[in-house]
C-alpha cells in the first residue's frame, strides 16, 4: 500500500472520532465536515464577550492536512469581521514570546477555543491581521448573524443553547500561548488593497435586511469607486474655480 | 490607496524573516522525506565511510564501531528519529524476546490510564493509544517484513512517535523534582514538555533517553560519534547499569540503529 493512504487512514481515523465528538453543536462553536470530504470543515462560532466581536456570529472553513494530526488544521475565515482577511488561510502558529508549537494531541475543537479566545487580540500587523476600528468591527458583527453559507445555510441556525464543554486544564493553558496568523508569504504593498477590495466587496454583498445599512456612506466612501467619484468631484470644483479666477 | 484599515504594511522586518526561514526549513523538509525512508533497510557499516571519506578521527570511529557492531538502519532525520529508531529497534527485539514482549504488552496496555491521570486530554489520547497498540499486536505475529513495512507508513509510525512522547512526558512530570535540574533555561518541566518533548519533529536530548528508558524499563546504549579524542564512539548506557536491548547512533543531531555482533 502507498504510504500517502496510509498516512490519510490514520487522519480518517481520527477526524471521525473527532466529528463524533464535535456533533452536537453549542452554545459558543460547532464544526461538522462536508458531506463528501472529511478533510474540509465548516465552523461557526459566537465573537468573545466584552470584545468588538461581541453579538457577532462567524463562519469559515478548516482545512486538515494529509498529514493531520501531525500537522496543524488551517482555518479560513468567510465572514467578514474586521480581525482577519477573509478568504485567506490563518495556521496556528509559534509565538515568540511563549515558544509553542502545535501537538498531536490537541484538536479542531482545541484549534477552535484556541481562536476565538486569540480573536480580541492585536493584529500587531501581522499577516493576514485587519486592524478595523471597533466600531466597524462592532458593526460587522451585527451584520454577520445574516450572514448566509452556501453549504450551512443561515450561520445564526448553527450553534445551539447547549453550554460547550468546559476547558481543561490543559486547553486554558494552551489557549494562552497559541498564535494565529496568515499563511503566505508578506504581499506587495499593492497587494492589500486589492484585498481590502474585496473584502468591501464582500460586505457590500451580504444579505442584510434594511435597505440603507447606516454605514453605507462610508462603505461607498472607503471602496474605490467612490474614492474615484470623490477625485472627480473634486477635479470638477477645481475647473470651476480655475475658470472663474481666470475669467475674472 | 490610502484609507486607514493598514494590513501587511506595519509589518515588522523581524517577522519577515522569521518566514524566509521557514520557508526554507520546508523545502529542506521535503527533500529530505522525498529521499530518505522513515526507517531504511540494514547496511553495512562501512556505508558510513563514503561521508567522512577526508575525515581520519571519524574513520577511525567507524573502523572501530565496524569492529563491534554489524550492521546498522538509517532513519529519516525529521526530528524524531530518536522516538522512531527507539521503537523500532526494541520492537525488532521483542519479536525475538517473548517473555519481555508479554510484559511489554501489559505495560503498554496500562500507560494510557496512567497518563490520562496525568492530565493528558482523553479523547486524543485514546486515538493514540488505539494505534499504538495496534503495532504491539504486530509483534505477536512475528513478521519482522510487516513491522519493517508497518514503520515505512507515515500514519502509523508518526502515531507510534507521539505515543512515546506522550509516554516520556508523563515520566517527566511525574518526576518532575529530579527532572527540573536537567533542563537548561527558565522554564518548568512541564512547559519543557510542551515545548520540546510532546510536539512533532522536535529533536531529543539525554533527558529525553533518560526519561523514556526509565519509563519503559529498557536499556539502551548510544554509540556517540563526535570530533573527541577517543579513538573509539564513546557509549553512553541510559539508564545505566540496565542490561542494554537497543542500540543506537549519534551523530550530531541525529540517531540511528546498530545491530550488536
Amino acid at each position: 500500500m502507498e504510504p500517502q493512504y496510509n498516512s490519510k487512514s490514520t487522519a480518517v481515523k481520527r477526524l471521525m472520532r473527532e466529528a463524533i465528538e464535535l456533533s452536537e453543536p453549542t452554545d459558543e462553536y460547532s464544526a461538522h465536515p462536508l458531506e463528501d470530504n472529511l478533510f474540509e470543515w465548516h465552523f461557526t462560532m459566537r465573537g468573545p464577550q466584552a470584545s468588538e466581536f461581541d453579538g457577532g456570529i462567524y463562519h469559515g472553513r478548516i482545512l486538515l492536512p494529509t498529514e493531520y494530526p501531525m500537522k496543524p488544521p488551517n482555518i479560513i475565515l468567510l465572514t467578514p469581521n474586521g480581525r482577519w482577511e477573509t478568504n485567506k488561510k490563518i495556521c496556528l502558529s509559534i509565538s515568540s514570546h511563549h515558544p509553542e508549537t502545535w501537538q498531536p494531541s490537541w484538536s479542531i475543537r482545541t484549534a477552535l477555543l484556541a481562536l476565538i479566545a486569540f480573536m480580541p487580540t492585536n493584529g500587531r500587523g501581522s499577516l493576514g491581521a485587519l486592524e478595523y476600528t471597533p466600531e466597524e468591527r462592532l458593526s460587522l458583527a451585527k451584520k454577520s448573524r445574516n450572514w448566509i453559507c452556501e453549504c450551512c445555510g443561515q450561520v445564526s441556525n448553527l450553534l445551539a443553547n447547549n453550554k460547550a464543554k468546559p476547558l481543561t486544564k490543559e486547553e486554558s493553558e494552551l489557549i494562552k500561548s497559541v498564535t494565529f496568523k496568515g499563511e503566505e508569504a508578506a504581499e506587495k504593498v499593492s497587494k492589500p488593497s486589492d484585498q481590502q477590495k474585496q473584502e468591501m466587496e464582500a460586505i457590500n454583498e451580504e444579505p442584510v435586511v434594511n435597505n440603507i445599512s447606516p454605514n453605507f456612506l462610508k462603505d461607498a466612501l472607503c471602496s474605490d469607486i467612490g474614492m474615484y467619484l470623490i477625485y472627480l468631484i473634486i477635479a470638477l470644483i477645481s475647473i470651476l474655480v480655475a475658470r472663474r479666477f481666470y475669467s475674472a | 490607496m490610502d484609507n486607514n484599515h493598514e494590513t501587511t504594511a506595519t509589518k515588522p522586518e523581524g517577522l519577515e524573516q522569521d518566514e524566509l526561514i521557514i520557508q526554507q526549513h520546508r523545502e529542506i523538509e521535503k527533500e529530505i522525506s522525498d529521499s530518505i525512508l522513515l526507517i531504511g533497510q540494514k547496511e553495512e557499516l562501512t556505508s558510513l565511510e563514503t561521508e567522512y571519506i577526508n575525515d581520519p578521527v571519524y574513520l577511525t570511529k567507524i573502523q572501530d564501531l565496524n569492529k563491534k557492531y554489524k550492521c546498522m538502519r538509517r532513519a529519516r532525520p525529521d526530528g524524531n528519529c530518536f522516538f522512531r529508531s527507539f521503537a523500532f529497534a526494541y520492537f525488532e527485539y521483542l519479536m525475538d524476546h517473548n517473555e519481555e514482549y508479554k510484559h511489554f504488552k501489559e505495560r503498554a496496555l496500562k500507560s494510557k490510564d496512567e497518563l490520562i491521570s496525568c492530565g493528558f486530554t482523553q479523547f486524543t489520547l485514546e486515538d493514540f493509544h488505539d494505534t499504538f497498540m495496534e503495532v504491539v499486536n504486530l509483534i505477536g505475529e512475528g513478521q519482522h517484513e510487516k513491522l519493517y513495512d508497518t514503520f515505512n507508513m507515515q500514519g502509523y509510525s508518526d502515531y507510534v512517535v507521539v505515543y512515546l512522547r506522550l509516554i516520556t512526558s508523563g515520566q517527566l512530570q511525574k518526576d518532575a523534582e529530579f527532572y527540573k535540574h536537567f533542563i537548561e533555561g527558565d522554564r518548568t518541566v512541564v512547559e519543557f514538555c510542551h515545548q520540546e518533548v510532546e510536539p512533532m519533529f522536535k529533536e531529543s536530548d539525554h533527558i529525553h533517553i533518560i526519561a523514556l528508558s526509565t519509563a519503559l524499563n529498557v536499556g539502551v546504549r548510544v554509540r556517540y560519534m563526535d570530533r573527541g579524542e577517543s579513538s573509539e564512539a564513546i557509549a553512553h548506557d541510559f539508564p545505566e547499569g540496565s542490561p542494554v536491548c537497543v542500540h543506537l547512533l549519534y551523530r550530531p543531531g541525529h540517531y540511528d540503529i546498530l545491530y550488536s555482533r
